[in-house]
């Protein structure tokens, strides 16, 4: 190294006729991200921006296409100070996210070791795992949606269940007996709403056990032999070989699942969007909510980011 | 050495594995009923599908369904292949592409260094945050403005493009060892065999799992709002169609949704069989 950057004094400098050697990884570099950077600038990048001149202005549409008038700040004056809807849904949507996001995590990645093991009829189990994906994509979501007599069937059963009420009941229970054994509060709601959304949750981590799944195929069987040569348990492997390799991916995983819950058309925040951009159709304001929404997401990610980082620094090596 | 072979491996109990069985038994038979309901939907008469309270197991099977689908196919204003043809076709060239230009994009990113790469990964992650209703609109306009509207560029292009395979990718290709990069560097691979030959066969598995996302996003893709032409539209397009003319066509729909699920599903169970186990580290001596 010393001798290279020795290389670098005067005499030589004026000699170089082609790029320095950071120059040249730096060409080759822009070279391969040029075809994504190309499309994403152009297709992601560009709307994005777009957006947020319009949440600075007031749009009206005209014959001719539409038009826009500079405001200033004061839609997200409109959303944050006036609108009385505004924070309360955002609040919720970040509570129940942030109730939600663990869970999967822990859910996928305990399903993702189970049918990463070997066993008969692993192929299918694997499907079975990867059905929610295909499930809850568009049209076939959209179609049992539309179908009346499912629906009508489903309102039906919601009623039987508020008669018996004994779903009501055995959650009630439930939370009395952990309020029983001194849990805090927080701990109980949060154990209560988890398994009150178990399907959600099922239903939301079917990606995250794939990218978990495809991390466990990448780690080496040679470790896994080597250590249970050296005597190590299943336990001890789990700890010392499984977790700290696909440890990187729950930092994946977890930025997805945020992603994926926050910009879930389902929830609350993404419906109110929805409405005032296209029922009401005040785009400035509703493009105001999204990035206001988008900072509550930046803020939250950067958070947790930070947090499993740190956490996951600590197992490796 | 029979008695050897057949031993159990050492430390696993007989009660953890039932308890992993059974755990897993459940959750299976909690995600695949809404299969095994689509199944039985599409072998169910008439009279069955419009059963209340539905049934969920199919009492007398029968093959309507598929003929009237057929039946319907031949009907239609163009030909029912071509909206199959679009799908397949759409599908095909924005997997491929999409795996390439994303993987390449998270090769330099995750093994290189080159001024703005960290400034350009935020950008990548904001952008996935974004809601997509905010941006339909000047996606539409720029579309327009590009004269991409009503072709297949509408559709295939922005799946290319789409950060989430650079995201995913990038944290796998930080794993590949930079050693083995260099050693194939040093025997006098240029940097597009070091990237075909040696990155992206370690990194198999998730690409197969880029290729299973990118596959199911496209297939159910509805171009609804940048495809008019009828010979344009993909098949869910039709699908809607099918369905949005009500009653009568609830066996054809039933059908046809069945065949939209199986499609994703074989592909799945295609590419996890090509996953083996990798040897990223293997070779490697420090």
């Amino acid at each position: 190294m010393q001798q290279l950057t020795k290389q670098k004094g005067q005499p030589f400098r004026k000699r170089r006729k082609g790029l320095t050697l950071r120059q040249q990884k730096a060409r080759l570099g822009y070279f391969f991200i040029s075809p994504f950077l190309l499309g994403f600038l152009l297709l992601f990048l560009t709307p994005i921006i777009q957006s947020f001149i319009y949440s600075l202005s007031d749009l009206t549409v005209t014959s001719s296409g539409y038009e826009l008038n500079y405001v200033g700040f004061s839609n997200f004056n409109r959303v944050i100070r006036v609108d009385p809807n505004f924070t309360p849904a955002l609040l919720q949507t970040v509570i129940q996210l942030i109730s939600m996001v663990p869970v999967i995590l822990i859910f996928s990645f305990f399903a993702a070791t189970l049918i990463n093991a070997k066993f008969k009829g692993r192929g299918f189990a694997r499907s079975i795992f990867f059905l929610p994906v295909i499930l809850t994509s568009g049209i076939i979501l959209a179609m049992e949606n539309s179908d009346l007599i499912l629906s009508s069937a489903q309102v039906m059963a919601e009623e039987d269940m508020q008669n018996t009420s004994m779903q009501m009941m055995q959650f009630l229970q439930f939370r009395r007996l952990l309020f029983a054994i001194n849990l805090p509060p927080f701990i109980v709601n949060f154990l209560v709403a988890a398994v009150d959304q178990i399907y959600d949750v099922v239903i939301a981590s079917g990606v995250q056990i794939l990218i978990f799944l495809a991390g466990l195929q990448s780690i080496p069987v040679t470790l896994y032999e080597a250590s249970t040569i050296d005597g190590a348990t299943a336990w001890e492997n789990f700890w010392k070989i499984t977790f700290p390799m696909t440890s990187p991916l729950i930092i994946v995983n977890a930025v997805y699942s945020v992603i994926n819950t926050f910009t879930n058309p389902d929830n609350e925040m993404m419906s109110s969007i929805h409405y005032t951009i296209f029922s009401q159709s005040n785009f400035g304001v509703g493009s105001a909510m999204a990035w206001v929404y988008l900072a509550a997401v930046a803020i939250i990610l950067a958070i947790m980011s930070v947090v499993l980082i740190k956490l996951v620094s600590r197992y490796q090596h | 050495m029979v008695s050897i072979s057949k031993r159990r491996t050492p430390n696993r109990s007989r009660f953890g594995d039932l308890t992993n069985i059974l755990v897993l038994i459940g959750f299976a038979a909690f995600m695949a009923l809404p299969l095994v309901f689509a199944v039985n939907n599409a072998f169910k008469p008439l009279e069955e599908l419009f059963q209340f309270p539905p049934r969920f197991l199919v009492r007398n099977p029968t093959l309507d369904n598929v003929r009237d689908l057929f039946a319907l196919m031949n009907a239609s204003w163009v030909p029912f292949t071509r909206y199959m043809f679009n799908t397949v076709f759409i599908t095909l060239i924005g997997t491929v592409f999409h795996i390439i230009v994303a993987s390449m994009a998270a090769y330099v990113l995750a093994k290189h260094q080159f001024p703005g790469k960290n400034l350009f990964f935020n950008i990548v992650i904001m952008a996935l945050m974004f809601s997509p209703h905010v941006t339909a609109i000047p996606n539409y306009l720029i579309m327009s403005r590009l004269g991409w509207v009503d072709t297949y560029n509408a559709l295939v292009v922005p799946a290319i493009a789409a950060p989430l395979g650079v995201f995913l990718m990038k944290q796998f290709m930080e794993q590949i060892p930079v050693s083995l990069l260099e050693s194939a560097r040093i025997d006098g691979a240029n940097e597009f065999i070091v990237f075909f030959r040696v990155a992206m066969p370690l990194v198999k598995p998730a690409w197969l799992t880029l290729l299973i996302f990118s596959f199911q996003g496209l297939w159910n893709l509805d171009g609804g709002t940048f495809v008019y032409s009828e010979e344009l539209k993909t098949l869910p397009t039709a699908l809607q169609q099918i369905v949005a003319t009500g009653f009568s066509r609830a066996g054809a729909a039933s059908a046809i949704a069945l065949f939209m699920m199986i499609v994703p599903l074989v592909v799945f169970i295609i590419s996890q069989n090509n996953v083996i186990e990798t040897m990223s580290t293997s070779g490697i001596k420090e």
